[in-house]
């Protein structure tokens, strides 16, 4: 028996328990999916170089003289510079990366037979082509960050 | 499980494929790191190694005993350093060890070339404690994708080229095998496996200071599977023993020392130790009672529980909350809270190391794995095990840290190889079971084919023996248009989504190798791109292009150490930033005050306040040290961009954060540090711009007229001319980039100077005044007036 009912009977000789109904709640580890898509949201967070944007806090988006007209342009990518970046520049850029790794996902679920044909070709189609997308995208960021990408100097 | 997948036929074969592969990613792990030997030459990078070389060459020469005795009095004069006491000494012992063995087999090899080819070396044993890691969890295919990543991988190479003579070139290797330790003893549950554990998590101990990752790492792990209920003999003696032995040996590398016991690093091992007691205890408990026994004994230890863990963890809070940081370290504390550093340690701040990384810096280190390390985690989650929740855990609070910091993105390059590693494997599973599954099928229709096709013959030949029966005709010819529907499609023929032979088909299965070792070109280009342009740049030596094509080595460093090294007495003292300070012993081997270790904030902020003060004052300071020469970086000349005036706002913080006199605002101009005409005048009047600046003006002149033009800053220098009357320039190198000047002497008559001891004394001033001519005569020798 629970000692604590022991130690609380003289209590309730004069008070009166209300009727409640009380149940311990039941709790249950999160799934998988749960948890699958919790760690690729902060995957994709941090690879957008979150820690940088709250510690250095760079501006959203840069601006640079438009040289023709004189007028103040807006520019996403800061060019030139790998240890620098704007916020928008970084979750488009984290938002290009984990299409790629969903894309994986996708063909994943391509291969499953127990789905029907037409899911299984839009898995297909979709996979493949976002993976090859946001691949050739990574690289056009990256070719703005580092301008001397794949040159020899040698 | 793991062996289902590796093969039909299990055969030798298989395991001789697997060991030369095996042995070609080794060799291509130690040959991509030696792009600079082949560049430059065999000599050892940046500043951090040379400390570790100067340790090795002690080690080497006399023995281990001295080294863990040494007290260093040539490094923060005059403080001097215990190094057998802050020094991790793991790197150093292996290097020695080598050398030893080698010097044994009368191979002498000098022990510099054997520290510059540590890390190649160690690297190699790296992927191979991979593809053993990866295979303990996944597979022998998954293990052999994943160390050939991370023979490539451009985050390791930054830190282990050749040359790079660091801690972390052995203590990723020392991390991975540990790992590899701890899966293989959850796997098998054996106490031979957990004691090899402990004693590679020791010499993890012995190499870096990240070992704090493997003690908190593997409590989180052990919580998370208790948590999920999957408590068993194989995760008591994974944990166990690791625990106890590992915290002893830690605790015996005098680095650790107590450490080991006392700080917040280590606390979660201990906290998960008695968590995984108390399971055990249900478990065993569970096991011998009877039911009713066991409501009574739950109840009882819940109540007392209860209240005795509210009473420790109301006493552990106290203890806690009593240290300012909360019993981390101040590294420690930067990595949990990323804004700690810049409020309270500048220092740490100041690292171009420890900033946040951005999204480039995870693509240029990472490239495609960063795309594969989804794929991988789902991999593992498709089954969860305990070893497979393992790599989950490992993967993405490593992807927490490096998000933290620009050097942990080391820690995180052997995860993201593995979780790629296994993603990429499993989609080559698949591809490789549906070509196996169409080739084959596709030989077992050719010869069912060949079959039907005789029978048709007999047919036919059959036919015309029976024509003349016209009702038999009309029959058979029924019979073969109807044996001619029943003929079965090749499978080739039908449309793909109706096939049930591997997961996919045959000629997709075709493109999708094809696409992937497309993939894995691409990447291994990136990977060699990056190794032989980023990342092997010895810092001790600069290259550029001339217009011509060819390249010009700047060797100006190397030129000042051997210039303070033979035109100095032995035992002069030097004073710099704290930068050059491990490379002007090992190199120059002159005591300095401030090293690289940044140990002592005081002594470093008082080198920082005498370089931002006038000439006079920091001529005052150096001289309370017994300095005699001075040197600074000036990259003005030639465009080096690394120079002290750029490190000189760091210098003004730290100083200012010791000595309130040093105020910043007093070297800014609208928030800038300017060093043009718009500088304030504190600015143009410190030491660090006299130093820096002195005669460039002169050296400089351009054909219209104008002189002085700072090449880095882009700008004419405001103060152009720039008179030194404490200090006299002794060398400036080649290129201008390291500037030694000397402190003048006290000169022997002074003026003033019996007037000031008078007032001092409190004496009244006639009886010991002189003549007035002689007191009236100026003293000037040296040009000096105190």
């Amino acid at each position: 028996m629970d000692p604590f009912y022991y130690l609380l009977q003289p209590l309730f000789l004069f008070l009166r328990p209300p009727k409640l109904r009380l149940r311990v709640p039941k709790v249950s580890l999160p799934s998988a999916m749960t948890v699958f898509a919790l760690v690729l949201i902060s995957y994709f967070f941090v690879i957008s170089g979150l820690v940088f944007d709250v510690i250095q806090e760079p501006p959203g988006m840069g601006v640079i003289q438009d040289p023709r007209t004189g007028a103040q342009r807006p520019v996403v990518f800061m060019e030139g510079r790998v240890n620098s970046q704007y916020i928008i520049e970084g979750l488009s850029a984290g938002f290009m990366i984990v299409l790629g790794g969903v894309s994986l996902l996708a063909l994943d679920a391509a291969a499953d037979k127990s789905k029907g044909r037409n899911t299984r070709l839009g898995f297909l189609g979709a996979g493949a082509f976002g993976f090859w997308f946001s691949y050739q995208m990574a690289i056009l960021f990256l070719r703005f960050k580092v301008p001397g990408y794949l040159v020899n100097s040698q | 499980m793991a062996e289902e997948r590796s093969g039909i036929k299990n055969s030798g074969l298989s395991a001789v494929v697997c060991a030369f592969t095996l042995l070609l990613i080794c060799i291509m792990a130690f040959a991509i790191r030696l792009f600079s030997v082949v560049k430059y030459e065999s000599v050892i990078h940046e500043f951090d190694p040379y400390f570790n070389l100067r340790v090795s060459q002690f080690l080497a020469k006399n023995g281990p005993y001295a080294m863990w005795n040494w007290f260093d009095d040539r490094t923060w004069y005059p403080l001097g350093r215990v190094i057998g006491g802050t020094v991790y000494p793991g790197l150093m012992l292996t290097a020695g060890t080598m050398w030893w063995i080698l010097n044994s087999l009368h191979i002498t090899i000098d022990i510099g070339t054997v520290c510059v080819f540590t890390s190649p070396i160690f690297s190699a044993n790296c992927a191979w404690a991979t593809f053993l890691l990866t295979k303990e969890v996944k597979g022998t295919g998954a293990g052999l994708t994943a160390a050939a990543l991370i023979a490539t991988v451009p985050s390791y190479i930054s830190r282990s080229v050749a040359g790079s003579y660091d801690n972390e070139g052995i203590a990723i290797f020392a991390l991975v095998f540990t790992f590899y330790l701890y899966v293989k003893t959850l796997n098998t549950g054996s106490l031979f496996w957990a004691t090899a554990n402990a004693l590679a998590y020791f010499y993890m101990v012995c190499s870096w200071g990240g070992y704090t990752f493997i003690i908190n790492l593997i409590p989180i792990h052990m919580l998370a599977c208790l948590l999920a209920g999957k408590y068993s003999a194989h995760l008591y003696i994974a944990y166990a023993p690791f625990i106890i032995f590992g915290t002893l040996l830690a605790a015996s590398v005098p680095v650790v020392g107590f450490n080991a016991v006392m700080t917040s690093e280590h606390f979660a091992s201990v906290l998960v130790f008695a968590v995984l007691h108390v399971f055990a205890l249900v478990a065993y408990l569970k096991r011998t009672l009877p039911p009713a026994a066991l409501k009574a004994a739950t109840a009882a230890i819940l109540t007392i529980g209860a209240v005795g863990a509210a009473a420790f963890a109301f006493l552990l809070v106290g203890l806690v909350a009593a240290s300012p940081t909360l019993g981390w370290s101040g590294r420690s504390l930067s990595l949990l809270d990323p804004t700690y550093a810049g409020k309270y340690i500048p220092i740490i701040a100041s690292v171009s190391e420890h900033q946040p990384p951005t999204w480039p810096s995870y693509f240029m280190d990472l490239h495609v794995l960063i795309l594969l390390i989804p794929a991988g985690i789902a991999a593992c989650f498709m089954p969860l095990s305990v070893p497979s929740a393992f790599l989950i855990l490992y993967g993405v609070v490593s992807v927490y840290f490096s998000g933290a910091m620009v050097r942990l993105m080391l820690v995180l390059a052997p995860a993201a190889c593995i979780l790629a590693g296994i993603g990429l494997s499993e989609g080559l599973h698949v591809f490789a079971r549906s070509l196996k599954h169409g080739v084959v099928n596709m030989k077992e229709e050719i010869a069912k084919a060949g079959e039907e096709d005789e029978d048709e013959g007999a047919e036919g030949a059959s036919k015309e023996v029976v024509k003349s029966g016209s009702k038999e005709g009309a029959r058979d010819a029924a019979a073969r248009a109807s044996k001619k529907k029943s003929v079965k499609k090749r499978s080739w023929e039908k449309p793909w989504w109706t096939r049930s032979e591997g997961p996919i088909p045959f000629e997709m299965a075709a493109v999708g190798i094809a696409l992937a070792l497309l993939l894995m070109f691409f990447f291994v280009l990136h990977c060699v791109w990056a190794s032989a342009e980023a990342y092997s740049a010895p810092s001790i030596v600069l290259a550029s292009h001339n217009p011509d094509g060819s390249t010009h080595i700047f060797d100006d460093f190397r030129e000042a150490y051997g210039w303070l090294r033979h035109n100095t007495d032995e035992n002069t003292k030097v004073a710099s930033w704290w930068d050059y300070g491990y490379q002007t012993t090992a190199m120059a081997n002159r005591t300095v005050i401030v090293d690289n270790n940044t140990w002592n904030n005081t002594h470093i902020a008082t080198v920082g306040m005498a370089m931002s003060s006038p000439e006079r004052e920091a001529w005052k300071i150096f001289k309370s040290l017994d300095v005699e020469y001075v040197f600074v970086i000036f990259g003005g000349f030639v465009g080096y961009s690394g120079d002290d005036i750029a490190k000189f706002l760091w210098m003004v913080r730290i100083g200012g954060g010791v000595y309130p006199h040093i105020k910043e605002p007093d070297y800014l101009k609208h928030g800038s540090y300017r060093i043009d005409s718009g500088a304030t005048s504190t600015m143009l009047n410190c030491l660090m711009y006299k130093l820096s600046y002195y005669r460039f003006a002169d050296a400089t002149m351009a054909p219209d007229g104008t002189s002085g033009y700072d090449r880095v800053r882009r700008t004419e220098i405001g103060k152009k001319n720039i008179k030194l009357r404490y200090f006299e320039e002794v060398f400036t190198t080649h290129h201008w980039m390291v500037r030694i000047y000397r402190l003048k002497d006290v000169p022997n008559r002074q003026k003033g100077a019996r007037k000031k001891a008078a007032k001092a004394i409190g004496s009244p001033k006639k009886s010991n005044k002189l003549p007035k001519s002689a007191s009236k005569r100026k003293s000037r020798i040296g040009g000096l007036r105190f």
